[in-house]
């Protein structure tokens, strides 16, 4: 009969699996960002206890959890080097829970596991806030709810009441949260900076090129850009999106400079034709290029200058998504310094690299007589021989420009851009890559273009004496539908024709597309809502002159207004059980006392309450208590029910 | 005949009824010093017609409450120890075969008496406690295929030491459900224990003490505490605490359907004490943790340490109606 020590009693059986739910509903969004030890930690704990308090065993001794804790702790410090920041601090969030779950023995441990998971879910904020973050993270607070209600209710309740119960009560807050999130007043500098996860890769092009190398091309569909015209959208073949400029090369790689400020720059630029205006939202991409139609002349973002060879860049790294405003002039012409020193660093090649590249070369310029005839020889030679676009391209060696060039010819933008570049180089054509997007598909929902990561491309600029640096898209030459329709289009038809999948594959892309007119609402209004919205927002709600004092007292009055109408709503729908005449008479007797009953405190403990505060003579509340008693609790008879009415007119 | 006319006379006369209650409670009171709450509870459980177990420590007075109910009420009384070794036999009774005679002859045992005092219940084996506890539910024994009748009234105060744990056979709940009321007595306080060491031995004073009651009287007393009046708003009540132990998640086991029935009858019997004019939320809470405390089972890892707590906590959670 006797109870083992410490054993657990299986109490928390039926509401555990719940807390165990809301814990991994809240961790669920962190299991990308999380080392896989932990995320094994995690489960592992949860389904230790559950064992543990279904066989009523001993959860484990306290010296051996802190060892466990202390191991922990130094695993996340070896894991990121750090403890603060959101990568160690959600993995610190994430294994506290854990071990929380080995220790949880009585239902105030419950009350803990509840509070992290809240933790959890709003730090899964820091990371991503997608389109899907809020409904996903109401399931979540609701599940959170239910576990809540499941330990502390009413424990003959059903799991779909609780559940119920939760998502009730998540709405009685919603109004509130609502209006403190309009009104709460935006600042333009954050009271903190979130601290990025700098060990995360960066998504979107890289600082080099190298044709040739592992095939780095991203096919990934992610969105790079959006863009929204102000006017007509500009044709396909006219959206080159530019990017970070490749000058040097070694042989195998090309490599750009450092973002620097070149005052001269936007100097050098000449602007003819009408210009285009338009807005990016730029999705951040961990760097500090900023993107914008070939070639800009003026944008909004701050802190943002242009780079000697008319590249734009933002002093600090893109970690959040910005939107700019730009205008670019498609037609332009670029001067550049004429001297020779500067002729010949945009000509430079390494030694005794892809030598029968530079054999070629001088043979085709020798025959072409001018530099113009030269290019156009280049690239009719791309577009008669056989060259070919694909996207898995063959490994080229140490001499790619040779190999590619005489051998495989095969490759994408990459390969043809460094090919040119090198055949006009080594002609003593000053030229440069330049890296960017091209392209991008229009959303007919939202009427703006989306630029993906598998838009990327290269180009190359040369300099020619009188038209200065001048875009030549040697890709063009080879693949010209990838440059009039763009690269996802049409390789989406191709493959959806070849699957026999049209059909489908179409209702799915527009599926996709308007999604992402969602999304592009979802940034604008909800994440998108900084000072300059709000202020306009509350313009429109008829506030002048709206300040921050103005908001704050709008929001304070708005929430106690709230919490007032809604608890006056649930007042009303509360239905008081209907009182009998006697219980209405002594209801005016207790207002006369000035007391208010207990829950559970009978007619005789009142009367000698109230005896002993002197609000009334003792005998009225002696006559009035005895005549109530006999008119409620005693035989049905008329006569004690006029006794109380009498005697509570006596006090009155 | 002439118990007819005592009867007649005793529902007649409402005051002479009321009187009687006085005198015993009194009486008691005299024996048993300090503890008029539990003299009050023992009545009313008597009253209700329900059998009362008393649960408390050694030397505080168990055996002498038992014992000056029987004698106050004028009560056939007998006592059985329960030991480890007793047989449901000791109990009920054996039949003997007489030599003289050539036949079976039934000898009662202690149990065919008005008022037995189960001494230390829970020391006995379950066989044993379940001939004791049929026979309370029945009022009456089978012996050799025989039912027998016990006499009326019949009640039954049992007393079980909680501070026991080796060798001993707590009842189980099911069984705990036949007592209507379980009541502890605590220590006096220090003028009652005063009293109790200064004057003169119990055992003394009980030989004494006067029967103010006879069992046709005491009949006609139950029958009185039933007929108590009982409005709407008071079975609002009970069914409003019911409810509460039946949802609360501090208990596992709220109140059964049976043990709502004795919330009502015990509440009436102390109405019918207390000369109040029907049942009163005040007597069903001076009777709720008598009544309930055995029969609920608090959740584990509740706050409430003792039954009394917990139901104290009932009352002050529930609002009268």
């Amino acid at each position: 009969m006797k109870m083992r020590p410490r054993g657990t009693d299986g109490s928390l059986l039926s509401s555990l699996p719940w807390t165990m739910a809301a814990l991994t509903f809240s961790v669920a969004p962190h299991l990308p960002y999380l080392p896989i030890w932990i995320i094994a930690a995690f489960f592992g704990c949860a389904a230790w206890r559950y064992v543990i308090e279904k066989q009523r065993r001993m959860l484990p001794s306290s010296w051996f959890r802190a060892l466990l804790a202390l191991l922990c702790f130094l695993g996340v410090f070896a894991t990121y080097s750090a403890i603060s920041g959101v990568g160690p601090g959600s993995a610190l969030l994430a294994i506290m829970a854990s071990l929380k779950l080995l220790e949880t023995r009585k239902r105030r441990d419950q009350f803990v596991l509840l509070f992290i998971s809240v933790f959890l879910v709003m730090s899964s904020l820091l990371r991503e806030q997608y389109l899907w973050s809020l409904p996903y993270m109401i399931v979540s607070v609701i599940v959170i709810m239910t576990a809540w209600l499941r330990m502390s209710a009413v424990s003959r309740e059903t799991a779909k009441q609780s559940f119920a119960t939760g998502g009730r009560l998540l709405l009685y807050a919603a109004p509130i949260a609502i209006a403190m999130w309009i009104f709460f007043p935006r600042l333009a500098t954050p009271f903190w900076a979130v601290p990025i996860d700098t060990g995360r890769a960066s998504s979107g092009l890289s600082d080099t090129m190298s044709p040739g190398d592992i095939s780095s091309l991203s096919l990934s569909n992610e969105v790079a850009f959006r863009v929204t015209f102000d006017g007509d959208v500009p044709e396909p073949r006219d959206r080159y999106w530019r990017g970070l400029v490749l000058s040097r090369f070694n042989g195998r790689t090309w490599t750009g400079l450092e973002p620097s400020m070149s005052a001269a720059a936007r100097q050098q630029i000449a602007v003819f034709g009408d210009p285009v205006a338009y807005e990016i939202t730029l999705e951040p991409t961990r760097q500090q290029w900023v993107f914008a139609l070939d070639m800009p002349m003026s944008w909004s973002l701050p802190e943002t200058f242009m780079g000697p060879q008319q590249q734009l860049a933002r002093s600090l790294p893109i970690d959040q998504r910005v939107a700019y405003e730009a205008i670019s002039y498609p037609e332009y012409r670029v001067e550049a310094d004429s001297s020779s020193l500067y002729r010949r660093w945009y000509s430079r090649l390494p030694e005794n690299s892809n030598q029968r590249t530079v054999e070629l070369a001088r043979q085709m310029r020798d025959t072409a007589g001018s530099d113009r005839a030269f290019i156009d020889a280049v690239l009719q030679k791309f577009h008669n021989e056989e060259f070919f676009y694909t996207l898995e391209p063959p490994p080229l060696g140490n001499n790619p420009v040779d190999r590619f060039l005489f051998e495989t010819r095969r490759g994408f933008c990459e390969h043809y851009a460094s090919a040119f570049s090198v055949l006009m180089r080594s002609a003593g054509i000053p030229s440069r890559i330049v890296l960017g997007y091209h392209g991008g598909e229009i959303n007919p929902m939202g009427g703006h273009l989306i630029v993906r990561q598998s838009d990327a491309h290269a180009w190359t600029e040369v300099w020619l004496e009188d038209l200065g640096w001048y875009r030549v898209d040697p890709t063009a030459a080879v693949a010209p539908d990838r440059i009039d329709y763009g690269a996802s289009d049409a390789a989406f038809e191709g493959l959806g024709e070849a699957w026999g999948l049209s059909a489908p594959s179409q209702l799915l892309h527009r599926l996709s597309l308007t999604l992402d007119a969602l999304n592009v609402k979802w940034n604008d209004w909800i994440l998108g809502y900084g000072p300059d919205t709000q202020n306009r927002f509350m313009e429109w709600l008829g506030m002048d002159n709206p300040d921050q004092r103005k908001m704050l007292f709008t929001m304070i009055g708005l929430v106690f207004g709230m919490i007032a109408l809604i608890s006056l709503l649930l007042a009303l729908r509360y239905r008081a059980p209907a009182k009998d005449p006697a219980a209405r008479l002594y209801q005016r007797f207790i207002k006369k006392t000035g007391l208010v009953p207990g829950i559970g405190e009978t007619a005789q403990q009142f009367a000698h309450r109230a005896s002993s505060s002197d609000a009334l003579p003792p005998a009225d509340i002696e006559s009035v208590t005895t005549a109530y008693l006999d008119a409620r609790y005693g035989p049905a008879d008329t006569s004690s029910f006029a006794r109380l009415k009498r005697a509570v007119a006596a006090i009155g | 005949m002439q118990q007819g006319n005592t009867l007649e006379h005793l529902h007649a006369s409402e005051s002479a009824q009321r009187a009687v209650m006085e005198r015993a409670r009194k009486a008691l009171g005299g024996i048993i010093l300090g503890k008029n709450d539990q003299i009050t509870l023992a009545l009313a459980c008597l009253l209700a017609r329900g059998h009362l177990l008393i649960e408390d420590l050694p030397g505080l007075g168990k055996t002498m409450l038992a014992q000056s109910l029987a004698r106050v009420l004028g009560l056939s009384f007998r006592r059985i120890q329960f030991t480890s070794d007793l047989l449901p036999a000791d109990i009920i009774g054996v039949s003997v075969f007489r030599q003289d005679r050539g036949e079976f002859e039934f000898q009662p045992g202690p149990v065919f008496s008005q008022l037995i005092l189960a001494d230390e219940v829970n020391r006995a084996t379950p066989k044993a406690q379940s001939a004791l506890l049929e026979a309370m539910e029945e009022h009456q024994v089978s012996v050799d295929g025989t039912t027998r009748e016990l006499p009326e009234p019949f009640f039954v105060v049992a007393t079980q030491n909680p501070g026991d744990q080796i060798g001993t056979f707590p009842l189980p709940e099911s069984q705990l459900d036949r007592f209507l009321m379980r009541v502890e007595l605590g220590y006096p306080n220090e003028a009652s224990e005063r009293e109790l060491l200064a004057g003169e031995d119990r055992r003394e004073l009980l030989k004494d003490i006067e029967a103010v009651a006879n069992p046709d009287m005491l009949n006609a007393l139950q029958e009185s505490a039933s007929a108590v009046h009982v409005t709407d708003a008071l079975f609002d009540y009970i069914q409003a605490l019911v409810r509460h132990t039946r949802e609360s998640a501090d208990i596992e086991i709220g109140l059964s359907p049976r043990g709502a029935q004795a919330l009502v009858a015990a509440a009436k019997a102390l109405a019918f004490i207390e000369n109040h004019s029907g049942a009163y939320p005040d007597d069903v809470q001076a009777v709720f943790a008598a009544i309930a405390g055995h029969r609920l089972k608090p959740a584990s890892g509740t706050r409430f340490r003792t039954p009394t707590e917990l139901c104290q906590h009932v009352l002050d959670s529930v609002a009268i109606p």
